[in-house]
């Protein structure tokens, strides 16, 4: 997944990119309003962490013109600011969630994870597809009630291909949301954990997890089975 | 910027003189017009006097008495001239004040033909000639020996010497009256700013500091605006207290936390101790400083604020929050009573709600009811504020209601998360004078009722609100 980082204080910018990127989030971090939007308008960024002080381009301003350019990824908003009004403003702008300064990095995680998820359609951690068992909370995986070990890379792929189930995602779209720009996208990278998800998912080969469209990209076929599925 | 004064001033002066300039005109060409008038008649009945005195002889001559009625014909000072001549060319008679003048007078004018023109001499001096044609003969025949033509002249002089005096008293006195006219608006200008004087000499006052408010009597005019000036004043001071006094409390709560950071810096064993140190510590500043500059940031009553719309700032709450309770899908409702205003601050009213709505989206099983009702108050007009709030949840434990009630109680250090919002919304409601009850819902959890009255006795109202 793909964070966008807007924060001008540089030690807090830092701390941010550095633990996201540790949880396997792709990060875009921006110092000032216009480098972010500028980010937000280019990149293909999942959510968004946006600071309402910021320098150049207030952080309103930011998702307002995020918003009205069609971006539709949702926002955390960021303020040092206790009061209603500036919560209701930026929501009103076109945040999805708001966090006080100071906050604990967990609380800032969770609210991601929850943002990632609806934003997505779904409205629980827990994603059910018959034997397959997804908790995007505790990034843990269950086939048939038995935990199942994945890489950080791997889950990045299933989390990406399960919250958007039954959509097909171009290999592109996979490794943009998956790796920085740097990484060669030629690499056949990603075929080598799918295949390794299908062994593990799936080690009968009788489910069909992952299908491949040929020259398309690839489909997390299985049907959700919990209420809560993908509206 | 131009003073009242002179903006009064100048536009009397512009009014005043264009008035009187054109009585003043007008005055002058109707003398002129009635004085030119006269002398014509005159000049007429000079001509007819002199046609008067005149008598044809046996021989068939004309023949003028040497001793004419009007004496100054005799006179050469006199400044009245007349001619007499046969329109033939045979016969002239002069009068004897034109000895040694040269008077261009009309000459061959048929009968009762009449010339009128103005003249000047060589010597400078204008005349006025008049010349009129006259038959001695009852005949129509027009025998140019029996037809003469009587002139008369007059000097000018005279008419414009009293035209020149009538202009000078009538542009003096006019200009007197202009005068005294502006005298008297100055005075009452200045009479009647004087309000307005000193309540700037209040001011200025003020400014110095030798004195708080507004003091001295004003008329019904101006007490609209020294009442809210005063208003504004006390309110001003009021909010530089509550400020003084939370920075006080402020940096006193705060001193507490830092002196255990200090001295689990110096003495903690492990980092694994002092992160739990700094953690907790953070923590309860984090909630010192929010509590704190929340309350100092409370306006309380506004003077000349305009009316907030209660409705429209829960929609925006509501809106908010549905989307950060997104997922559970919670079932908000508004219920609107009479149309709801409030006369504070906006802030404050978001403040209150937010606090409430929030509390209530987070605690709640799945429904949420919100009632905003404006009230008015028998026999005083006055229209207070009633905010219901109320949920489905497990309700606010007594211990928390008995805590968050506490008169005085600040809510700053070691309250439960939640806890704080209700305090925030009893320190606002309490600083309007209001109420803060809570209760059980007919929904099944908490009901929170908020009151606001209208606006306290010692606040003036808007003149004419």
């Amino acid at each position: 997944m793909r964070v966008l980082v807007i924060e001008d204080e540089l030690r807090l910018r830092e701390q941010l990119a550095a633990r996201l990127q540790l949880e396997g989030y792709v990060v875009d971090a921006a110092k000032d309003g216009e480098e972010g939007l500028y980010f937000g308008r280019e990149y293909p960024v999942d959510v968004g962490v946006i600071d309402l002080g910021l320098p150049k381009l207030s952080g309103i301003d930011v998702i307002r013109q995020l918003r009205s350019a069609g971006k539709s990824f949702p926002i955390l908003i960021l303020t040092a600011r206790n009061r209603w009004q500036d919560k209701v403003e930026g929501l009103d702008a076109g945040g999805d969630d708001y966090l006080v300064k100071p906050f604990q990095m967990e609380e800032l995680l969770a609210r991601l994870k929850a943002l990632l998820r609806r934003s997505a359609g779904w409205s629980q951690p827990g994603l059910s597809f018959g034997p397959v068992y997804v908790d995007t909370g505790s990034q843990q995986v269950k086939l048939n009630n038995q935990s199942i070990e994945l890489t950080a890379y791997e889950y990045r792929v299933l989390e990406y291909l399960v919250l958007r189930a039954g959509q097909v995602i171009s290999k592109t779209e996979l490794t943009e949301h998956i790796y920085d720009q740097d990484f060669d996208r030629d690499s056949n990278v990603i075929e080598v954990f799918v295949g390794r998800l299908r062994r593990k998912l799936d080690p009968d080969n009788r489910l069909n997890v992952i299908e491949t469209l040929r020259g398309r990209g690839y489909r997390f076929a299985l049907e959700p089975t919990s209420a809560a599925g993908p509206r | 910027m131009l003073s009242l004064n002179a903006r009064v001033l100048i536009a009397a002066s512009a009014v005043l003189s264009s008035f009187f300039g054109l009585a003043g005109f007008t005055l002058d060409r109707t003398y002129h017009k009635s004085a030119d008038g006269a002398l014509v008649e005159r000049l007429q009945d000079h001509v007819y006097a002199l046609i008067a005195a005149a008598s044809m002889d046996e021989s068939g001559r004309l023949s003028i008495p040497a001793a004419l009625p009007d004496q100054r014909f005799s006179d050469a000072q006199s400044g009245l001239f007349a001619q007499v001549t046969r329109n033939d060319g045979g016969w002239i008679w002069h009068s004897q004040s034109t000895e040694g003048l040269d008077i261009p007078f009309s000459q061959g004018l048929s009968r009762q033909d009449s010339v009128m023109r103005d003249i000047t001499l060589a010597d400078g001096r204008q005349l006025r000639l008049y010349s009129y044609g006259v038959v001695w003969s009852d005949t129509e025949a027009q025998d140019p020996s029996l037809a003469y033509t009587f002139s008369v002249a007059k000097d000018m002089a005279d008419l414009n010497a009293e035209l020149a005096t009538f202009r000078r008293s009538l542009w003096g006195s006019l200009g007197g009256v202009a005068l005294m006219l502006l005298a008297v608006q100055g005075t009452i200008l200045r009479w009647g700013l004087a309000p307005l004087r000193r309540a700037e000499n209040e001011l200025a006052a003020i400014e110095s500091g030798q004195q708080p408010r507004l003091k001295g009597k004003y008329p019904p005019e101006l007490r609209g605006l020294t009442g809210n000036l005063n208003a504004l004043l006390s309110h001003q001071q009021e909010h530089l207290e509550r400020y003084r006094r939370t920075l006080g409390d402020l940096a006193h709560s705060l001193k507490t936390p830092l002196a255990v950071l200090q001295s689990a810096a110096e003495s903690a064993q492990d980092s694994r101790e002092l992160q739990v140190v700094v953690k907790e510590q953070v923590a309860r500043m984090n909630q010192l400083t929010g509590y704190q500059l929340q309350r100092a940031a409370t306006s309380g009553w506004t003077v000349l604020a305009a009316p907030v719309d209660v409705r429209a700032i829960s929609q925006k709450v509501l809106a908010g929050l549905r989307k950060v309770y997104a997922e559970k899908a919670v079932a908000a409702e508004l219920v609107e009573g009479e149309v709801a205003v409030f006369h504070g601050d906006e802030g404050d009213l978001m403040e209150v709600v937010g606090n409430l709505v929030d509390n209530a989206f987070k605690w709640c099983d799945h429904r949420v009811r919100i009632r905003i009702e404006s009230r008015t108050i028998p026999k005083s007009e006055a229209v207070d504020l009633f905010i219901l709030v109320e949920d489905d949840g497990p309700g606010v434990a007594p211990d928390m209601v008995r805590y968050v009630m506490q008169r005085g109680r600040r809510a700053d250090s070691h309250t439960p998360g939640h806890g704080i919002g209700l305090s925030i919304v009893r320190d606002i409601v309490q600083l309007y004078g209001g109420s803060l009850e809570i209760g059980n819902s007919e929904l099944g959890g908490a009901a929170v009722h908020v009151w606001l009255p209208a606006r306290p006795k010692d606040l003036p109202m808007l003149q004419g609100a």
